[in-house]
């Protein structure tokens, strides 16, 4: 089960896995956001290559005008695979 | 554990559901999870993707090892294609640098305890172990 959208304090939500199969409606709505985004990952529980290709195409889209995604409220293994992918050099991280 | 499955993301899902249960037969340790889930689906990922001559379906095996767990996926009607000679992703790089693409096998090689390949007969089987470490 996958799920991403605005929480009330206008973060991005995401939660579930982030596989190969949900790849591009992660990526459709991220290519939406048109400024600065702060991507709350409290219940994002997996992530594979194909959303870390989404979280870097749309990082490297917004870095463009100098905003970015930020990514908060990371748990300890999302925070191994970042590190892995060396995400952990590219993205502003906020562990939970 | 031992089943087909086609070549289409969607099998994704059962490929998830049908490893969870394994892990729950065999007793295998929870903390592997995230790197057998990984690395499984990057290999299917990679077989559907770069192999469409063939509507053959990709089986996938599992078996519990002492403190872990062996996987194995093979592929069938296909071309020879080494996983383990991928060559080196360079997360260092500056961002202007990285695209998306490239790391799905190199992922499998850091999380992978072992990896073995094997190609005969245009058959493409790719076997990884993980086991539970100290700091697991």
């Amino acid at each position: 089960m996958f799920e991403i959208e605005f929480n009330d304090s206008g973060e991005v939500a995401v939660s579930g896995r982030l596989d190969a199969a949900q790849a591009a409606r992660a990526q459709e709505f991220l290519d939406a956001v048109g400024d600065r985004c702060v991507l709350d990952l409290t219940g994002l529980e997996y992530i594979s290559s194909a959303g870390l290709g989404v979280l870097l195409r749309t990082h490297k889209r917004l870095m463009v005008d100098d905003s970015g995604l930020e990514l908060v409220n990371v748990n300890k293994h999302i925070a191994d695979i970042f590190r892995y992918s060396g995400f952990d050099k590219l993205f502003v991280i906020r562990a939970a | 554990m031992q089943k087909m499955y086609k070549r289409s993301f969607d099998q994704i899902q059962a490929i998830v559901a049908d490893t969870e249960r394994f892990f729950a037969e065999a007793k295998i340790d929870e903390s592997l999870r995230m790197k057998v889930d990984l690395s499984v689906e990057e290999l299917f990922v990679n077989m559907v993707s770069y192999n469409t001559e063939t509507v053959k379906d990709i089986l996938i095996e599992m078996r519990s090892l002492e403190s872990g767990i062996e996987v194995s996926l093979t592929d069938y009607d296909v071309e020879r294609f080494d996983p383990t000679l991928v060559g080196e992703v360079d997360i260092d790089a500056p961002l202007a640098e990285r695209a998306p693409g490239g790391l799905g096998l190199y992922l499998v090689l850091k999380m992978a305890d072992s990896i073995h390949y094997e190609y005969h007969d245009r058959k493409s089987k790719i076997t990884f172990t993980n086991r539970l470490q100290q700091s697991d």
